[in-house]
């Protein structure tokens, strides 16, 4: 047996060691924070959404929640205490059954009926500022991926595009309402007294006399929050791209716009499209922005359901084909509900119950499950599309 | 017309199918080609080696304007002339220059598209629309190319799926369906194993019967064995340009002899 030997590997100060492990909990610690509390808002979001979207019996979904428009929910009450919750046409009914056994009616606003209406405007002003913003951000992102050359312009624009991305989205929804409710350019015969300059074009009038309230104002305000995001994430996909395909393009003789069209999007593409779903999920969520230019507390028709002026029996079909262009056009004119605007209503603008947040709850819910779907949606693609195009 | 073409014995007759004429060519302020002259032989396989960054490349990219691409990169004199006519003359259309002088690169980049697109893009972009000369072309071009017999039952899978070696000669099957006249070839070997590069030199010696190929390489042994003609460049300016059985043998200037010795400092 040998005599033991000094540790010629002993520490030099003592402690060391549990400074080394009291960091590492406290960043584990921090890192278990933000998970637990993601879970904590979708797990309370779920259960108190749930009792709005779900059923106890088939389909196991409240398909009432889905395909109707919001409206006025009457809870009756009677002297023994139960509790009838109707709609404003049912009320009626229900108190004269009841009889004497009548004891309060309350109502609340917005609460009962579906989220239909509030859906489909989002989704209108998604479709017009993903359209919009698309246009306008991968024009740019190509314009800076691929034309434009280093330089103080360059860093300009780069400077604009990191601006605009902090810019709160409450002055988006000013912008809007300057720029697009009350200042756009439209045609018409006879220009508003707020017109701000009307040029006339002879067989009509150029008038900066905005678009009013509506999805397109909507849509375009939107569209502005939306661009930042699109224009760097498509920048990056397009540089992205290995340079050989444009060095061969182009040693093929192709010019540089049919380099980007046929070697350089097309590869781009996936990386775009992911992008623009996580450009929808955020124009789908903003409030701010939509709360001067589109969206209204309520409103009871669809943004198709519109009286027009009925054709005559013999009408040419193209007459109806006018309208029917004149119908659809219609809806992008049309003030809507949407949903972020419908659940700040229901959480702020009628007296909280139990009924008035469960319809609020619902609403979220349907909302995050909304952007989960997406941006699910975009994870898939990314992956579908990463495979089919390695290089 | 000044045309000093150093030890142009004799070799060839027929008028050079590129000529470079006291060419000088600069980075910004950087000048990295001097007073280059040399005329390159028509339908021969001419070889430019030399050191690392002794601009070897940049000649060759001179050859089809590719250097156009990087700003502040500029011709500051003399000529290059592809049939007789200066490039460099702003009425050249440079879709018709590069389809006329193609080029292939170091690394074998095939689009990822099917390996029938891929042949077909240098037709598509030049307006080609017809089914039957699209695929006409692509069937010789890949038969050029020594691919045909490989790949005719696949033309429409993936060209990325391919190995390196098919990849590079699909590079020059897509580069001279447009039936190029020069053939610019940029170290095409370099990433290819011994196997995959002696095909491909296989593949130069059939095609310089219809073009004249220009190939920039390394590889010295490999300049001996493809090229009709060498030259040699060192830092931006030409040393010797000469049949490559002279140059390899008996090359006239020390700076040659030394680097192809190996005890080039």
């Amino acid at each position: 047996m040998s005599t033991p030997i000094e540790n010629p590997f002993a520490a030099k100060e003592r402690g060391g060691r549990r400074r080394e492990s009291i960091v590492r909990w406290m960043l584990r610690a921090g890192s278990f924070l933000i998970v637990f509390a993601v879970t904590a808002v979708v797990l309370h979001i779920g259960y108190c959404g749930a009792p709005a979207i779900l059923r106890s019996e088939w389909p196991f979904v409240n398909t009432r929640y889905f395909s109707e428009l919001p409206s006025t929910l009457h809870v009756i009450e009677s002297t023994n205490g139960m509790r009838i919750e109707t709609g404003a046409e049912d009320a009626g009914a229900v108190k004269q059954r009841l009889g004497h056994s009548f004891s309060s009616e309350t109502t609340i606003s917005y609460a009962g009926g579906g989220i239909l209406g509030p859906l489909v405007g989002t989704a209108l002003l998604v479709l017009v500022s993903v359209g919009v913003a698309m246009l306008l951000g991968v024009s740019c992102a190509v314009y800076l991926s691929e034309y434009a050359k280093e330089g103080r312009f360059m860093e300009a624009v780069r400077l604009a595009i990191l601006n605009l991305a902090g810019v709160p989205s409450v002055v988006y929804g000013l912008f809007g309402l300057g720029a697009f409710v009350l200042t756009a350019p439209r045609f018409v015969t006879v220009p508003s007294e707020h017109s701000v300059l009307a040029i006339p074009l002879g067989f009509t009038t150029l008038s900066f006399e905005g678009w009013d309230t509506c999805v397109l104002s909507g849509g375009f305000t939107l569209a502005f929050v939306i661009l930042p995001v699109i224009i760097t994430a498509s920048e990056q996909c397009l540089r992205a791209v290995p340079n050989g395909f444009r060095e061969t393009s182009a040693a093929l003789g192709a010019t540089r716009w049919q380099t980007i069209r046929r070697c350089v999007l097309p590869f781009a593409a996936p990386g775009i499209l992911t992008s623009s779903i996580l450009g929808i999920a955020r124009a789908a969520g903003e409030t701010a922005p939509i709360m001067f230019t589109a969206a209204l507390a309520f409103k009871d028709k669809l943004p198709w359901q519109k009286e027009l002026t009925a054709l005559p029996a013999d009408a040419s079909i193209f007459a109806h084909w006018e309208q029917s262009v004149q119908r659809f056009l219609g809806i992008f004119t049309e003030s809507v509900q949407a949903l972020p605007y419908h659940i700040y209503t229901l959480a702020t603008k009628i007296p909280q119950n139990e009924y008035s947040e469960r319809a609020q709850y619902g609403a979220v819910l349907v909302s995050l499950i909304l952007v989960a779907v997406l941006s699910a949606f975009s994870i898939w693609l990314r992956i579908r599309l990463r495979k089919k195009y390695q290089w | 017309m000044v045309t000093t073409t150093p030890s142009s014995n004799g070799v060839h007759h027929t008028s050079p199918a590129v000529q470079v004429i006291g060419l000088d060519f600069c980075y910004d302020a950087n000048r990295v080609l001097q007073d280059i002259h040399l005329a390159v032989p028509s339908q021969r396989i001419t070889a430019l080696i030399g050191p690392s960054g002794c601009g070897k490349s940049t000649l060759l990219r001179c050859m089809n304007r590719m250097n156009d691409r990087f700003t502040g990169a500029r011709v500051t004199r003399g000529e290059v002339r592809v049939k007789g006519k200066n490039i460099q003359d702003p009425d050249v259309d440079l879709t018709q220059l590069r389809k006329q002088v193609g080029m292939v690169f170091q690394k074998p980049n095939p689009f990822p598209k099917s390996i029938y697109e891929n042949v077909a893009y240098g037709l598509r972009i030049h307006g080609e629309k017809n089914k039957g000369d699209l695929d006409d072309a692509v069937e010789q071009a890949l038969r050029r190319a020594a691919l045909w017999d490989e790949l005719k039952d696949r033309l429409h899978t993936a060209a990325l799926a391919l190995s390196s070696g098919q990849q590079q000669r699909l590079c020059i099957a897509r580069t001279i369906v447009t039936q190029p006249e020069v053939l610019l070839m940029d170290e095409p070997c370099s990433a290819l194993d011994p196997i995959a590069t002696l095909r491909i030199e296989e593949l130069m010696h059939q095609l310089s019967s219809h073009c004249t190929i220009i190939i920039v390489t390394h590889n010295m042994q490999q300049a001996a064995r493809v090229s009709d003609h060498t030259a040699f460049l060192r830092r931006g300016r030409l040393i010797e340009f000469a049949p490559t059985s002279d140059i390899f043998t008996r090359p006239q200037e020390k700076p040659t002899e030394a680097y192809l010795r190996g005890t080039f400092v």
